[in-house]
């Protein structure tokens, strides 16, 4: 491999190091440097969590040749403070609470402090626009500007330092703002992610992917690339020795493809090889075959008499059905004055945690197979490895790392036990580290759905009975399928007590991305139709949205959509209190946003005008500005 | 039409807290240690939600001492307590609790030592912020000494403590059951300026009032409520993730775009508290029902500002400018008619 003689700044030091004139910076100050605090999120310079300063100048380093780098004068996060100090910035993202799993943060940091540095006066919008290039997926941002905006203060004279303080407790800490305890660690950079983390011996791991959305494999041949130099092992479904299947309710998907692939970017065989670069050029020896089959694309085509059938155990594709029946819709359709239909759809929405899935395994002493990685369920994956790899439960160990984010999109085991096996099979510690590419063709997409819905009401605006049926792609694997279908069921028909209903769930498989955990587990695409219907209700009956709300609400004594007697319910004092927050000005929903007399006020920023921006000269004309 | 209209639209919510139609459960141990720190164990650790500070101000509460002095170890199927997954809006409430017990036990422990030590009922001490007293006598030290004495007199002030979420299986007929003990509501209001030429949709405030049955850091629930909005309304407005016959078109954040601090509201959150009864905190849970009623919120804005319900998200301009053009297709030819 060619290299060359780097010699270059970092964070005030003086470094010189042969380098691979190839490298990204990012790799350089992370492999080369241990400079960890630089993260990557995207590769591709959209997302900002690599940014660092290169000669005064905020850099995105993913896109940035470290022998461009010759020479010149490198601050990272790292260097920002010093060690075991916080800067203004830093203690301000501690103060507002601006930091949540923290995996964009440095990037946040740096972001800030190019900020105050070149602009040290700027405006809210202007520190908006200035973190634009920023993306962070946990915290909307609201807290991460509030802690710009108070350093910009203290810095400006604005603030009194007194400002960063922490908030004094006073008889309790329950309902107290205690500043987060890993803020400083995140705000810093020195929180290691599992991608962060180096072992000694360590191997990486590359994985190849299936290029097929439905195809039969017709052999595997991986003899070239266990030939090359630098290659430790290669693993594929021949691997496991116990019972592989893994899901968080149906153990439907394997370890690594076995017979047949079921979606684009399934996992069919993984090399771990002494560095990355080695890997990947390995998967590219592996010779697989296929046999393309007929794929299905939509849910609808699924359920077709007929259809390719993606697993054996579930000849119709049906992952999984979740009826609720309450009452008599027939009779509560026949009392009702107003009967409205109609159809609602949602799409699949991508994770997108700053963080790609990463981990690390190794065997230890003990020969406990051990899998750090940021795992939302480490007790679940524990149990499911321990079957895959057939061995006793207190000989499998996983550790749960800090989880850059996952919104339930790190609960489902796509890569744990690839780890397990090459850490086996080699008895040395392996690492991977998915691309942001490989993350969102390989992991679970929030369901998308289809509701066909009626709903029948009096004139009083009071809901007689409703029908729901929702449909929903469950891609290749059932993964959180069942669960999804079961929530979404059992909170349809929303917050209200409704005597009659009919409720379905269904997901089927298919051969798209699998859809599974996403944050509200179905509950948000059901009461999305549900929250549209009844204010579609509200209109036709010249009903204010927050009455109609109010007459159909479910209150203590009342009886769920499953029956449930609940002792309280708290829905009639947050409408109370969205309604008073927002000073709303009662009404009917029909068009009214022309005549309404609350817009604009408290609690409403002004729009974005970003893109070609008009100013007003002197001369009365408007520029571009 | 102008080409700017604004418009305001409501959403109401409910959600259940901790796993689904099951019985859901979580364990933590405690140790009152040297210099009256603590050591808390559990199964699980951060995904960003903030609980690692929740626990500690938990258990800071419960032992008498300051959050500071809270050490947690966590994460580990092979040196922790079970715990179960991190996710379904149960950390709070099923580790919430379960360190809570645990306190309990283990301050039991020390306050049995402390009474006999200063002989007086163990039900007259109480400890805050460092600092043990008898209530109602002048008899006070540091929750240090009080360790150390406990530790003297041959006690190690451990607890554990786990707890215990009864929901109920659903019926495979009817779907009856409980499939929770707790269950939060919320609302929230968007408003929202149209712009009529390009499709363009911009929500320029939230007020989003969640019950949480009891709040442990109001700065943590505000930070849960803005996350989950914002995540809504990229739902609501631009996020897609497409597939062409299984193969992915939107690969990268170039082409599955996500919202940026420009497209974030005002966001106004309103914390109300109705404490669950069954469980020693009170507190229920935000991570997930926090982004319920957002979508359906901005779409209902969207109708009031311009008069078209869009029934599929996202609401991309294309989507806008097309129900704009349907609509005034139809009025057109309702006029026509009439």
């Amino acid at each position: 491999m060619p290299d060359m003689k780097l010699e270059l700044q970092v964070n005030g030091r003086k470094v010189t190091r042969r380098a691979d004139p190839g490298q990204r910076l990012l790799d350089f100050l992370r492999d080369e440097l241990n400079l960890t605090g630089t993260k990557e999120g995207c590769g591709a310079g959209e997302c900002g969590t690599c940014s660092v300063f290169v000669d005064g100048k905020l850099v995105k380093s993913c896109l940035m040749p470290a022998a461009k780098a010759q020479g010149a004068d490198i601050q990272t996060v790292e260097g920002l403070a010093r060690p075991g100090d916080l800067d203004v910035i830093q203690k301000a993202f501690h103060k507002t609470g601006a930091s949540q799993c923290g995996y964009c943060i440095p990037g946040m940091v740096m972001a800030a402090t190019s900020i105050l540095r070149e602009a040290p006066e700027a405006s809210l919008d202007e520190i908006k626009e200035r973190m634009g290039g920023n993306i962070c997926r946990c915290t909307g941002y609201s807290k991460i500007i509030e802690a710009v905006a108070l350093a910009r203060d203290v810095v400006t004279g604005r603030a009194s330092p007194a400002a960063l303080d922490p908030e004094t407790v006073g008889d309790s800490f329950i309902g107290h703002n205690v500043r987060r305890l890993d803020a400083p660690s995140k705000v810093t950079g020195r929180l290691k992610y599992a991608g962060d983390m180096v072992m000694p011996d360590m191997l990486h791991m590359a994985v190849l992917r299936s290029p097929h959305a439905h195809a039969e494999i017709l052999s595997i041949d991986t003899s070239e690339a266990e030939a090359m130099d630098g290659v430790a092992c290669v693993i594929t479904a021949d691997d496991v020795p116990g019972k592989d299947g893994f899901g968080v309710f149906v153990h439907d998907q394997p370890i690594m493809a076995r017979g047949k692939v079921r979606h684009v970017g399934e996992a069919v065989a993984a090399v771990a090889a002494e560095d990355v670069a080695t890997a990947r050029r390995a998967l590219k020896k592996i010779k697989v075959e296929y046999r393309e089959l007929p794929g299905l694309y939509d849910p609808e085509d699924a359920l077709q008499p007929g259809a390719p059938v993606i697993h054996d155990y579930a000849p119709d594709n049906v992952v999984k059905h979740i009826p609720i029946r309450k009452g008599d819709i027939e009779a509560g359709f026949a009392a009702a004055d107003l009967i409205l239909e109609d159809e609602f759809t949602t799409q699949q929405v991508e994770h997108a945690y700053l963080e790609p899935e990463a981990g690390l395994a190794y065997v230890d002493a003990d020969d406990v197979v051990t899998v750090i990685s940021p795992s939302q369920n480490i007790t679940h994956h524990r149990h499911m490895l321990s079957e895959i790899i057939a061995r006793p439960i207190n000989k499998v160990r996983f550790i749960m790392s800090p989880v850059g984010g996952g919104f339930g999109g790190k609960e489902d085991m796509i890569y744990q036990g690839m780890l397990a096996l090459a850490a086996m099979k080699t008895y040395r510690p392996v690492r991977l580290v998915f691309t942001r590419e490989e993350s969102i063709i390989a992991s679970a997409k929030r369901h998308p759905s289809r509701v066909k819905y009626r709903m029948g009401l009096t004139k009083e605006g009071r809901i007689t009975a409703i029908k729901f049926d929702m449909l929903s792609d469950g891609g290749a694997y059932g993964m959180s399928s069942e669960g999804v279908m079961r929530k979404a069921a059992i909170l349809s028909c929303g917050p209200y007590e409704v005597e009659n209903l009919q409720v379905d769930t269904t997901a089927v498989y298919t051969n798209n991305t699998p859809s599974g955990a996403f944050r509200t587990f179905g509950g948000m695409q059901a009461q999305f139709a549900t929250e549209s219907m009844i204010d579609i209700a509200a209109e036709r009956l010249g009903l204010d949205p927050f009455e109609i709300r109010r007459r159909n609400m479910m209150r203590a004594g009342s009886l769920t959509h499953t029956q449930q007697k609940l002792d309280s319910a708290s829905i009639g004092r947050v409408l109370a209190a969205a309604e008073a927050a927002s000073r709303w000005e009662p009404g009917a929903p029909r068009m009214r946003g022309p005549e309404r007399g609350d817009l604009g006020g408290p609690g409403t920023r002004a729009p974005c005008t970003l893109g070609a921006r008009f100013e007003a000269s002197k001369d009365g004309k408007e520029r571009v500005a | 039409m102008q080409r700017k209209m604004r418009g305001r639209g409501v959403a109401a919510s409910w959600y259940g807290i901790a796993r689904t139609a099951t019985v859901d459960r979580a364990g933590a141990w405690a140790e009152l240690d040297d210099g009256g720190t603590a050591k808390v164990v559990t199964g699980v650790t951060e995904i960003g939600e903030g609980i690692l500070t929740v626990l500690a101000q938990i258990a800071a509460e419960e032992l008498g001492i300051r959050p500071e002095d809270v050490t947690i170890g966590d994460n580990d199927t092979a040196r922790s307590p079970e715990a179960a997954h991190a996710g379904a809006t149960r950390q709070t409430y099923m580790i919430g609790n379960s360190v809570a017990l645990a306190c309990r036990e283990a301050k039991s422990r020390l306050f049995a030592e402390i009474a006999a030590h200063w002989e007086v009922d163990a039900g007259t001490l109480v400890a805050f912020d460092g600092a043990l007293k008898a209530h109602g006598t002048n008899l006070a030290m540091t929750m240090a000494e009080a360790v150390d004495i406990a530790k003297k007199r041959g006690v190690v002030p451990v607890g554990a403590g786990h707890f215990t979420a009864h929901g109920t299986g659903l019926n495979p007929v009817d779907g009856s059951g409980a499939p929770w003990q707790a269950y939060v509501f919320g609302t929230q209001v968007a408003e929202v300026e149209v712009d009529t030429l390009t499709g363009e949709v911009q929500v320029l405030g939230l007020w989003a009032a969640h019950d949480v049955g009891r709040v442990i850091n109001p700065r943590g629930v505000e930070g849960q409520i803005e996350g989950g909005v914002v995540q809504g309304l990229g739902q609501a407005l631009m996020e897609d993730y497409r597939t062409e016959q299984g193969h992915t078109t939107t690969h990268g954040f170039a082409k599955y775009i996500l919202p940026t601090a420009l497209d974030v509201p005002e966001i106004t959150s309103v914390l109300v508290e109705d404490p669950d009864p069954l469980s020693p905190l009170g507190a229920k849970g935000i991570g997930e029902p926090a982004l319920v009623p957002t979508a359906p919120a901005i779409m209902n804005a969207i109708h009031d500002a311009i008069g078209v319900r869009i029934k599929s998200l996202p609401a991309t301009p294309e989507k806008v400018l097309a129900a704009i053009a349907e609509k005034e297709a139809r009025d057109a030819a309702r006029e026509a008619a009439e």
